[in-house]
C-alpha cells in the first residue's frame, strides 16, 4: 500500500473488490495498539493521519461503516438520512434539539460525509469571550496556538477560498482559488449585501475549485449534505483516513465501543467494543475519544467504574455539561423571478460583518450569515417539523419552491451548564443508556437570533424579495467536555488532555469552551492537529 | 386543483433518469411501486393513515399516498433509530399504534364516527386540534402527547412527499445530477433539461 497511490480512496482502505475486508478477524495490533481513536469524523480523521504518519501503531473504533461513495451515495435526500446518527437520543428543555442528520454523523467520516464543507477560523475574540465580554469563559489556548494548525489544515485538503477576507486575524489568501461561478441564491444574497454596505465574500470552502491529490473540482451537484458523489468535497472518509491507512492505520468500522477500561493504577487500558453482537477489546496506551458532543460524555459517564464512580475524567462534574449549539434559523424571502436553491454547492456567499460584539447592539457576541440553498425534503420538513405549516399553506409554498432565496443564521450560543447531557433509564440495543439531551436558549441567544433574522430579512429585500417565513433552525454541537486550565471547572486541559486521566484524551468539538459564531469544522480539525502534534512531541521527549 | 398544482406541467424528471448514476435511479424508481405488504401497519392502521395523510400533504392521488404509507411503514420496521424523541414521548412504533388507535377513539367521541368515516372537514380539525394539542381530553393523552403523535405522523408523510419523483416535476426541483452535475447555476439561466416555467401565475 504505496501512500505515492493517488486512488487513496478506493485502495487504501477496506474496500477490496466490492466486499468488505473481514478485519476483525485480521486485526493488525490485537495486541496493544500505541493510540486508539474512538469515532473517524473530523478530528478522528485527523488524529489517525497525524499520528500514523508520525509512526505511531493507531487503531481507529467507528461505530458506523466504511462507506464507498460511489456505490453507498446517492443523489437523494430521504435515503441518505442514513448517513447521520439515526439512534435515538432523547431530549429536552425549552428548545430541545433536532438530532440526526442535523447536527452528526455515522460512518467513517463522521459529520465530514455530510457537512456542507463550509471553512470558517474562529476570530481572536473567539478563545477570550470572558476577558472581551464579561460572558462565558476563556479558553486556555489563543487563536496565536491554533493559527499554524488552520494553515496547515487548509493547505492539507486544498480549502477554496477569496483572495481577502475581511474579517477576522486572517485574511487571506486561501490556498486554492474561490469557487466560481456562484449560484443565484449566493448573488442574490451578495448584491443584496451590497447595497445596504454589508461587506461579503465568496465561502470558504473545503471543496475543490480546481483539481487537487487526484480528485475534481465541484460540478454543483448540490448534494454537499447527502454525501459527495465525485469526491470534490473534503471529507476524512476520502482524505484522511486512507492515508492514514496508507501509513499503518487500521480502521475498525461497524464497531461500537461500549466501554473505556481503566486498570488498577487508574490509567485507562483500552476500549471494549462490540461487532456483530460480540464483544472485543482493544489494548491501547493511548485513548483518544474523538466521538463528538453526546457520544463522548455518554461513554465517559457509562464507563464510571469503582475508581471513578462518577464517570472518567469528571472530577469536575463538568462531563456532559455547557452542550451548546449554533442557533441556525432558516430565513426565506419570496421572489418574482426563479432562484432555484437546489443547484450548486449550497453555501457559496457569507459575511460575518456582524461576527464581534457590537456595543451598540442589546447583546455581546455575534453570527455569520451563509447564503444557503435547500433541497424539497429538507425544507419541507423543517416546515412541518420546525414551523408546524402543514396542508394547503406547505403545498402553496412548496408550488413555489423556486422561488424562494434562503439566508441561514450561524449564531453564537453561549454556554451554560443546565445544556447537558445525562444517561437516561432507557438503554440501546448495546445495553448501554439512552443519553437525555437538554437544551434551552438564554436570553442572550435569543436577542442574537432576533437581530441575524432582522439582517438576513434586510438583504434579501434590498433585492426585492418579500418575507416569506422563518424556520427555528439549529446546526452543529459544540462542548460538553470542555477544556481549560483548572481542573475543578473543566475536563480537559488545552492539548485535550483529561485532567484526571494522563492517557486519556478527548479531541472534537466537545471541548470548546465557546461556540463561535461560525461553522466549527475547521477550528475542530486545528484542535486535532495541535493535540496530535502535542502527543508526538510529548513522546519524542520521553524517547 | 390540478392545473394550480404546478407551474411547470410539461416538465417530468423522470425523463433525465438515464442521466442519473444507477443507485439514484434504483431509489427512486422504487418509489413508483408496487410495493410490498405492510411489515408494520395492520390494513385499518394504513387505511388511515392514508386518510391522514391526504389532508397533511394537501393531495388524494393513491399512487403517491400509496408510497407515503409504504415509507412510513419502512421507517416502523426499520432498526434505525429515531434521531430525538423527547423524554415522556413512547418509543415510535408505539406512539403510532396506540395513536392511530387514540384518533379513532377521539374521532367517534367528538362525532360519533371512526376518522374515516366523518366528513373532511371534521378530519382536517380533528387534526388541527391534535397539531395544537387541543383535542378533547382523554385519558390517553397522558402517555401519547398529541403533538408529539402529530408530528410524527406529519414529519414522515411529508418526508416521503416531498421525495416522490412526481412531485419533483410539479415544483420544477431538477433533482439527481450525477454524474453530469449543473452547470448554469447563475441567475437566470437553467440547464437545458431543467423544468421551464410555461405558466407564469
Amino acid at each position: 500500500m504505496s501512500t505515492n497511490n493517488h486512488d487513496y480512496v478506493t485502495h487504501n482502505c477496506d474496500h477490496y473488490e466490492d466486499h468488505r475486508y473481514n478485519h476483525l478477524k485480521n486485526r493488525k495490533y490485537e495486541d496493544e495498539a500505541d493510540i486508539c481513536v474512538v469515532g473517524a469524523g473530523a478530528a478522528g480523521g485527523v488524529l489517525a493521519y497525524e499520528l500514523s504518519k508520525a509512526g505511531f501503531k493507531v487503531v481507529v473504533i467507528e461505530a458506523g461503516p466504511f462507506w464507498n461513495p460511489q456505490t453507498d451515495f446517492a443523489s437523494d435526500e430521504l435515503s441518505m438520512q442514513s448517513l447521520a446518527w439515526n439512534d435515538t437520543r432523547l431530549v429536552a428543555g425549552n428548545n430541545p434539539l433536532a438530532m440526526g442528520h442535523n447536527n452528526s454523523g455515522r460512518g467513517v467520516g463522521g459529520g465530514t460525509v455530510h457537512f456542507t464543507g463550509v471553512f470558517y477560523r474562529f476570530h481572536e475574540s473567539d478563545f477570550k469571550v470572558k476577558t472581551l465580554d464579561g460572558v462565558a469563559d476563556d479558553w486556555p489556548i489563543t487563536y496565536e496556538d491554533l493559527a499554524p494548525y488552520y494553515e496547515k489544515i487548509e493547505k492539507d485538503i486544498a480549502v477554496s477560498g477569496p483572495k481577502h477576507f475581511p474579517w477576522g486575524p486572517f485574511q487571506g489568501p486561501y490556498p486554492y482559488p474561490e469557487r466560481e461561478p456562484i449560484s443565484a441564491n449566493a448573488e442574490i444574497f451578495r448584491r443584496g449585501c451590497e447595497k445596504l454596505g454589508i461587506p461579503s465574500v465568496v465561502a470558504p470552502l473545503a471543496i475543490l475549485s480546481a483539481p487537487f491529490d487526484g480528485r475534481p473540482p465541484c460540478i454543483n451537484r448540490g448534494f454537499c449534505n447527502q454525501g459527495c458523489l465525485p469526491n470534490a468535497k473534503f471529507s476524512t472518509l476520502i482524505h484522511h483516513i486512507p492515508k492514514a491507512i496508507g501509513y499503518g492505520a487500521e480502521v475498525l468500522s461497524d464497531c461500537m465501543v461500549t466501554q473505556v477500561q481503566v486498570d488498577k493504577f487508574g490509567h485507562v487500558s483500552g476500549v471494549t467494543f462490540v461487532h456483530d453482537s460480540k464483544e472485543h477489546f482493544q489494548k491501547a496506551k493511548i485513548v483518544i475519544l474523538a466521538n463528538y458532543c453526546i457520544e463522548t460524555p455518554r461513554l465517559l459517564l457509562h464507563s464510571a467504574c469503582p475508581q471513578f464512580p462518577d464517570g472518567l475524567a469528571n472530577s469536575s462534574g463538568m462531563v456532559g455539561k455547557a452542550l451548546m449549539t449554533h442557533s441556525g434559523h432558516d430565513v426565506y424571502c419570496r421572489f418574482r423571478d426563479e432562484v432555484r436553491l437546489y443547484k450548486g454547492t449550497p453555501v457559496l456567499a457569507a459575511t460575518q460583518e456582524f461576527y464581534e460584539t457590537d456595543p451598540s447592539r442589546d447583546f455581546v457576541r455575534g453570527y455569520t450569515l451563509n447564503a444557503h440553498g435547500s433541497r424539497p425534503l429538507g425544507l419541507s420538513k423543517n416546515l412541518v417539523a420546525k414551523s408546524g405549516i402543514w396542508g394547503k399553506k406547505l403545498h402553496d409554498i412548496m408550488r413555489d419552491f423556486n422561488f424562494f432565496a434562503q439566508i441561514t443564521l450561524v449564531g453564537e450560543v453561549l454556554p451554560n451548564n443546565q445544556n447537558s447531557v445525562i444517561l437516561s433509564n432507557e438503554k440501546d440495543e448495546y445495553g448501554m443508556p439512552r443519553p437525555i439531551v437538554t437544551f434551552s436558549y438564554n436570553e442572550n441567544d435569543n436577542k442574537l437570533i432576533a437581530h441575524g433574522v432582522e439582517k438576513a430579512q434586510e438583504i434579501l429585500m434590498a433585492m426585492g424579495g418579500e418575507p416569506a417565513f422563518v424556520i427555528p433552525d439549529t446546526g452543529h454541537l459544540m462542548g460538553s467536555c470542555r477544556m481549560g486550565n483548572d481542573p475543578a471547572t473543566s475536563v480537559v486541559d488545552g492539548y485535550c488532555r483529561s485532567h484526571d486521566i494522563s492517557n486519556l484524551y478527548i479531541c472534537s468539538a466537545s471541548v470548546f469552551v465557546t461556540s463561535g459564531g461560525c461553522n466549527p469544522t475547521e477550528t475542530v480539525m486545528a484542535i486535532a492537529a495541535r493535540t496530535a502534534d502535542y502527543i508526538i512531541n510529548e513522546h519524542t521527549k520521553r524517547s | 386543483m390540478q392545473e394550480k398544482r404546478t407551474r411547470y406541467p410539461s416538465y417530468d424528471v423522470l425523463r433525465e433518469q438515464e442521466h442519473w448514476d444507477e443507485h439514484t435511479r434504483e431509489i427512486v424508481l422504487k418509489r413508483l411501486g408496487p410495493f410490498d405488504q405492510h411489515k408494520f401497519l395492520e390494513d385499518h392502521e394504513a387505511a388511515l393513515v392514508f386518510g391522514i395523510a391526504r389532508h397533511i400533504v394537501y393531495d388524494h392521488r393513491k399512487e403517491i399516498l400509496d408510497y407515503v404509507v409504504h415509507h412510513l411503514d419502512q421507517s416502523l420496521s426499520s432498526a434505525a433509530g429515531e434521531d430525538q424523541r423527547k423524554v415522556d414521548t413512547p418509543e415510535q412504533r408505539s406512539l403510532v399504534r396506540d395513536g392511530l388507535r387514540a384518533i379513532d377513539k377521539l374521532s367517534q367521541k367528538q362525532y360519533g364516527a371512526p376518522f374515516l368515516e366523518i366528513d373532511e372537514k371534521e378530519q382536517y380539525t380533528l387534526l388541527q386540534e391534535l397539531d395544537q394539542g387541543k383535542a378533547l381530553p382523554m385519558r390517553t393523552w397522558q402517555r401519547i402527547p398529541q403533538q408529539e403523535l402529530f408530528k410524527k405522523l406529519a414529519t414522515e408523510i411529508i418526508s416521503a412527499y416531498y421525495s416522490h419523483p412526481v412531485v419533483w416535476s410539479e415544483i420544477g426541483y431538477g433533482g439527481p445530477a450525477y454524474p453530469r452535475g449543473y452547470v448554469r447555476i447563475e441567475q437566470g439561466l437553467t440547464d437545458p433539461w431543467e423544468a421551464k416555467r410555461d405558466v407564469n401565475k
